[in-house]
């Protein structure tokens, strides 16, 4: 009656995804936004004030909150209502059962809007209005997808349309860290030899009228002299003894994927004399690409 | 002749049984429980909580003013006393009572003095020892005690909520759930693989219920005591969850279609299900259940009304009133079970006894209400009052 081990879970998650992705990937999407037209304030995997956002949240002050597909609503509960005296931070909210053992979480809907007495209900059937309910920066929605069967949060891009965005990642810098010293690539160009821990400011561009903070990527990939030294994809995230890991393949804790400077901390290595070339290459959601050339001397 | 005097003896006879049944079988007339009113007072004037104690003079005299304390329908009705001379003196007076009604919160005591009244600006977390006030963005908070003095400082987001003489933050993912210590740090974190959504606490287990369907319980050193998923349901999800006093029973009410009453209790050193039933309910909410304070019994909703449950017998009645929050109250050291119950403007106060005699139904007037016990004692708030009554056997 526990639940599965992580690496197993993992692994089912990790097969979910690949179906997730392929339906994602053909002629229609499996859901449709909840919140349209969707402008972006957070996407999977963004980090705000100690917390991760494991969904995207969509900013409006105006339009309807609709279901992304047809389902059932398992759990709905209006902000300051629960009888336990739980807070909720997600505001006022709605679980949805939708196909394929995905439940999709809406939050922070405008109190009072919220469609408690509906249970059936089909793609595009309103389930309140956006808000600000509960522990938000602005007016939306946050639509979250959780897979029951690997019991892991999904990336909504993976199973919502393509959104229109024709704006890269940006890369900002490229960082070393040692013994609590951090060098930026660019402000160095040459390092001792010695063990270094390599990490990169990212973000996607958000158009948006607010953002929870700057957006993640959908992709991140390093490579040191050629080789590919670690590859992020903000797929999935799982829960499991208490801890929250990012990635399906080779999963991060939350808590050890940023670094205090707010950098993706990406792989420590073993930095040799000579010339190092590092490479960064980031993509979006949507497709858009960017990549980075780093040259470092190591002395 | 003859006749009339065997009908004389007859009567005297009738007459002298009746006389002989009366003196030695008579039994005196069962006492009847009485709630009754000890003070009100009023709380609708907002008193800071820099100035502890300072309305309780103001209060009697408000009290006076307005002596309409609600009327019972098998009370004695008494003029209020303009001080707390009645005031029940096996209660600690001293000692804060917490209460929000509507978006007043504050504390008061037993012997009716007011500490003070604040207005919620967005959240506030309430117990008798501290309470918390937060905005939506809460990035840290001070708790402070029922003086307003400041105990101890959080700087972490979220939302403070107090429980059993615990005091608990939830992450604005509504999915991490941090014990804090006494002075504020945290104690222990956990990251729940799905979002909370019910949750109760004893002194020596907290409890949560997620939306994956899966009941955490953790010890008072963040050990987890209890990860189980009662499953059985076509949509799993727990709607409500209760843990007994003393910790070694949890109550859950999961899953939806269909919707089952599960109740665990702890066995040597695991939880092993004790009980469990299908319900006739098939709710999409939060539900209210809670153990009395003795741990004898679980109230939980239901569509009958409030379903009792019965821990020694395993036997289940149902006292059919709508359910409300914060369940689960005694009086009489644990005699009757106390529910206000009601929608809207019309409210009940209703007190059973074992397993569902109704030994008080009360009709009261208020929009927002809470009902607090103590010993024989019951406090009521009722919209901008709130009123102390005594049961008492007459």
């Amino acid at each position: 009656m526990r639940r599965a081990p992580p690496a197993r879970a993992f692994r089912a998650s990790g097969f979910l995804l690949v179906l997730a992705i392929v339906a994602s990937s053909g002629p229609a999407a499996a859901m449709d936004w909840p919140l349209a037209p969707p402008r972006l304030a957070a996407t999977f995997g963004t980090f705000a004030k100690g917390r991760v956002v494991l969904g995207v949240e969509l900013a409006s002050e105006e339009g309807v909150v609709r279901s992304s597909e047809d389902g059932e609503v398992a759990f709905a509960v209006e902000e300051g209502e629960h009888p336990a005296g739980l807070p909720t931070p997600l505001g006022s909210f709605a679980v949805v059962e939708h196909q394929r053992g995905m439940a999709a979480v809406y939050s922070h809907l405008a109190p009072g809007t919220l469609a408690t007495r509906v249970r059936k209900i089909k793609a595009g059937d309103p389930l309140g209005r956006p808000g600000s309910s509960g522990w938000v920066e602005g007016s939306g929605v946050l639509f979250q997808v959780f897979d029951r069967r690997a019991g892991s949060w999904v990336n909504p891009l993976l199973v919502l349309p393509p959104n229109a965005d024709d704006k890269p990642p940006a890369i900002r810098s490229l960082a070393l860290s040692r013994s609590g010293k951090t060098y930026v690539l660019g402000d160095v160009s040459s390092l001792p030899q010695g063990t270094y821990r390599v990490s990169v400011d990212v973000v996607d561009p958000a158009d948006s009228p607010w953002i929870v903070a700057p957006l993640a990527p959908y992709v991140i990939r390093l490579a040191i002299d050629g080789f590919e030294a670690t590859k992020y994809v903000f797929d999935v995230a799982k829960g499991s003894e208490g801890k929250l890991a990012l990635f399906a393949l080779s999963p991060v804790e939350t808590t050890a994927l940023k670094t205090p400077e707010g950098r993706y901390s990406l792989v420590e290595r073993l930095f040799s004399r000579g010339r190092v070339v590092i490479e960064v290459r980031v993509e979006d959601a949507a497709g858009n690409k960017r990549s980075a050339s780093y040259t470092l001397l190591v002395e | 002749m003859e006749e009339i005097g065997r009908k004389r003896v007859a009567m005297a006879g009738v007459v002298v049984a009746g006389l002989a049944y009366f003196l030695v079988c008579a039994v005196p007339l069962q006492k009847e429980l009485l709630l009754v009113p000890a003070w009100s007072r009023d709380i609708s004037p907002v008193i800071p909580s820099g100035m502890a104690g300072a309305s309780a003079e103001g209060a009697a005299q408000s009290a006076a003013s307005k002596p309409a304390a609600p009327k019972a329908a098998n009370a004695v009705p008494v003029a209020l006393p303009a001080a707390a001379s009645q005031a029940n003196t096996s209660l600690a007076t001293a000692s804060p009572l917490p209460f929000r009604l509507g978006d007043r919160f504050g504390y008061f005591t037993a012997d009716g003095s007011i500490l003070f009244v604040e207005t919620v600006s967005y959240g506030v977390a309430l117990a008798p020892d501290v309470f918390a006030t937060y905005d939506s963005l809460s990035e840290g908070f001070a708790i402070r005690s029922p003086s307003g003095a400041e105990v101890s400082r959080v700087s972490a987001p979220g939302y403070p909520f107090f429980a059993a003489g615990r005091r608990f933050l939830i992450g604005p993912d509504q999915a991490t759930v941090t014990e804090l210590a006494g002075n504020g740090s945290a104690a222990w974190t956990y990251q729940f693989p799905s979002i909370v959504t019910a949750f109760d606490a004893s002194p020596s287990l907290a409890v949560f219920g997620l939306m994956d369907g899966t009941i955490v319980g953790f010890n008072r050193s963040g050990a987890v005591a209890l990860d189980f998923a009662p499953g059985g349901s076509r949509i799993a999800g727990v709607y409500g969850v209760a843990a007994s006093p003393d910790g070694l029973l949890v109550a859950a009410i999961t899953g939806a279609d269909k919707q089952r009453l599960v109740i665990l209790e702890k066995r040597s050193t695991a939880y092993r299900v004790a009980y469990h039933r299908y319900l006739a309910s098939d709710y999409r909410r939060p539900v209210s259940m809670a153990f009395t304070e003795d741990g004898q019994r679980l109230a939980y909703e239901s569509p009958a009304g409030i379903g009792i449950y019965d821990r020694a017998t395993h036997g289940e009645s149902v006292v059919p009133v709508p359910a409300t929050p914060r369940m689960g109250q005694t009086a009489r050291g644990g005699e009757l079970m106390v529910f206000l119950s009601g929608k809207g403007d019309q409210k009940r106060l209703i007190c059973t006894a074992a397993p569902d005699r109704r030994v008080v139904d009360l009709s009261l007037n208020a929009k927002r209400a809470f009902v607090l016990t103590k010993g024989n004692t019951l406090f009521l708030g009722l919209d901008d009052r709130i009123v102390r009554m005594d049961l008492e056997e007459r």
